[in-house]
């Protein structure tokens, strides 16, 4: 970042001395953005009084008489820069929090307006922002639903977490398999009840072409993580075979949820038990599939070989 | 650069003897370009007005005739970009006949109509006491307190645009105001957005006007420039240079009676800087978030920048 600003930089001053300008500026070498009081990139260390000092030093640079060169640096308060480079200084915010900042505040407004261009307009001007700053994102609200997904990941990891602390500290009884899937999955379809109005949209949208990398990436990290705190430590072909059928149970539980009208949910917590008991099945059942198969491979393979002795004896005979 | 004008040099008889006039006198004032020549900045302002001034009744005529009526395309696209909600402030600089204005009206009221159907819908279980409440708090307003300000420098084009206005029947939501892109009218903190189509390569000081959009947007507000640039293609350069100085000054000439101002059209479009070296001075003004799409492979772009 820093060198294309410095090679812009270079590039600009050519330009104008092409034209037959007779000021050249110097341009000094650290990246200018991090340094131009930003208007609403806030400092991280102070939290509350952020548009009031963003604002108050903004004006301080409009006082000077508007014949000067631009990249003339404000006067006024300068934060404590240690050089680190682009927008990502110590001090400032980056875009990218700012982002999440208002994707958060528009999850407030979700319920009302689906999850939509309009719901992000929203969330920005509870933050000070003007409605034009939703055009920083996509228009049919992508993000948003992307970060929501991920907030409830975040939030199902600390949560697993916590509960494994518990039980290392002895507070807790260790749960067997299938409750601690059971119980993990809903409470992580529990997150989606506040929005479960509008979440068959945000479905559909995450089946998007340009959303299904991201929302599969997503998809199999929280999976991953489920059965991680459930203790597995598989090193075969089990790793794959439990991550698809956990995945399987999550999405047909998440399908039955959208339908579910029974106070609660009870329906779906019931349809998870049944499917969890299955997957329980299915694993013994597995193994005997595994074993007999393996009887019904030898048995081919002694069935083959009297075959062959039978032919070769026929033959000498 | 040089050696890519040098073909077109050949076609403008004036540009050479006058820049070795102004070689020879050091005129006041920084130097700057108009078109190919060298002028100074006072002198490039007031030829511009002039230019502007002259082709302002068949400026839209000449548009279509130019680009073939794609530029409807191009302005239909920076609205579509900008997704202006119902509520959005805009300020539209060197809007002079009035084209995003009525364009982002359109959408806006568009937009609100769909809304408002929503909302019935959704008032179909309410009590009558209900809904004639709702109807009192006024909430039916088909703009939705949406604004759009015109700004231009030149009183020709202001006046074409607003008897577009009256021709086309817009008229809530439109205000037209005469100032300089350099040092706008208007206090701080005003705006959603700012938008300039096919304007800023005409202000004389860009890096000023970039400034002050960067002053009258609120914080969040967006800055959307559509401007003639750079064409990547060698091939589509070529037929592109040959179309603007060959076919653009005769059309000039023929419909609008005026021809230098359309070979100072074409020769501003040269002299504009190339996509990645403008979004450097956006991002000099103190925007985030700049990018720019290309459309029609680089004959025109779209800036876009955050003040954030």
């Amino acid at each position: 970042k820093m060198a294309a600003v410095a090679a812009g930089s270079l590039r600009r001053a050519g330009w104008r001395l092409w034209q037959g300008r007779a000021v050249v500026r110097c341009q000094l070498s650290p990246p200018q953005r991090a340094l131009q009081a930003s208007a609403v990139l806030r400092r991280v260390s102070d939290e509350q009084k952020k548009e009031p000092s963003a604002s108050s030093s903004q004006q301080q640079f409009d006082s000077h008489p508007t014949d000067q060169q631009p990249e003339q640096e404000p006067q006024g308060p300068i934060p404590s820069y240690t050089g680190q480079g682009g927008q990502e200084s110590e001090d400032y915010e980056s875009e990218e929090q700012l982002q999440h900042r208002i994707l958060t505040a528009a999850l407030e407004f979700v319920p009302e307006h689906g999850w939509t261009a309009e719901a992000i307009a929203e969330g920005a001007k509870t933050l000070g922002l003007s409605v034009a700053a939703a055009g920083m994102f996509h228009s049919d609200g992508s993000e948003l639903i992307l970060h929501f997904v991920s907030q409830c990941n975040t939030k199902l990891s600390e949560l697993l977490e916590q509960e494994q602390k518990q039980v290392q500290l002895g507070e807790a009884e260790k749960k067997p398999i299938d409750q601690f899937l059971r119980d993990a999955v809903e409470a992580r379809l529990r997150m989606l009840i506040p929005y479960i109005e509008k979440w068959p949209q945000a479905l559909s949208i995450l089946l998007l072409p340009h959303n299904i990398p991201s929302s599969l990436n997503l998809l199999t990290s929280m999976i991953d993580d489920i059965w991680h705190y459930a203790g597995d430590q598989s090193t075969d072909f089990n790793w794959y075979t439990r991550r698809a059928v956990l995945t399987g149970i999550y999405n047909t539980t998440e399908l039955v949820m959208m339908q579910d009208s029974s106070p609660d949910f009870e329906e779906t917590w019931r349809f998870l038990e049944n499917r969890v008991a299955d997957a329980m099945n299915m694993d013994n059942t597995a193994n005997q599939v595994q074993s007999t198969g393996e009887a019904v491979v030898q048995g081919l393979m002694g069935a083959a070989l009297t075959v062959s002795h039978a032919e070769t004896s026929r033959a000498v005979r | 650069a040089a050696a890519g004008l040098c073909p077109c040099r050949a076609l403008l008889p004036g540009a050479l003897p006058a820049l070795r006039r102004s070689l020879r006198g050091f005129a006041a004032g920084p130097q700057t370009h108009f078109g190919f020549q060298t002028v100074t900045e006072a002198e490039r302002r007031e030829k511009i007005y002039q230019v502007f001034e002259s082709v302002a009744d068949k400026y839209d005529v000449m548009n279509d005739s130019m680009t073939l009526g794609i530029h409807r395309v191009w302005k239909d696209i920076l609205v579509h970009k900008m997704n202006p909600s119902p509520g959005t402030l805009l300020l539209d600089v060197a809007g002079g006949t009035g084209d995003i204005a009525f364009r982002f009206i359109n959408y806006v009221r568009s937009v609100r109509e769909r809304q408002l159907q929503r909302k019935l819908k959704r008032h179909q279980n309410l009590s009558w006491q209900e809904i004639a409440e709702s109807y009192q708090e006024d909430q039916f307003k088909s703009l939705g307190d949406s604004q759009v300000v015109v700004c231009d420098i030149n009183r020709e084009m202001l006046r074409v645009g607003k008897q577009k206005a009256q021709d086309l029947g817009y008229s809530e939501g439109l205000s037209w105001v005469l100032g300089n892109a350099e040092e706008l009218p208007f206090d701080d903190d005003k705006f959603d957005v700012y938008t300039i189509a096919f304007g800023i390569r005409n202000v004389t000081r860009i890096d000023l006007a970039l400034q002050e959009a960067y002053r009258v947007l609120k914080p969040g507000g967006r800055f959307l420039c559509l401007e003639f640039s750079r064409v990547s293609n060698p091939l589509l350069s070529r037929l592109y240079d040959l179309y603007s100085f060959q076919v653009i000054p005769v059309l000039g000439e023929v419909i609008a009676g005026d021809w230098k101002s359309y070979r100072y059209l074409v020769e501003s479009i040269r002299r504009f800087p190339p996509q990645e070296e403008f979004k450097a001075m956006i991002e000099d003004a103190g925007f985030f978030k700049v990018d720019y799409q290309n459309l029609s492979s680089g004959i025109v772009a779209i800036h876009s920048g955050f003040k954030l």
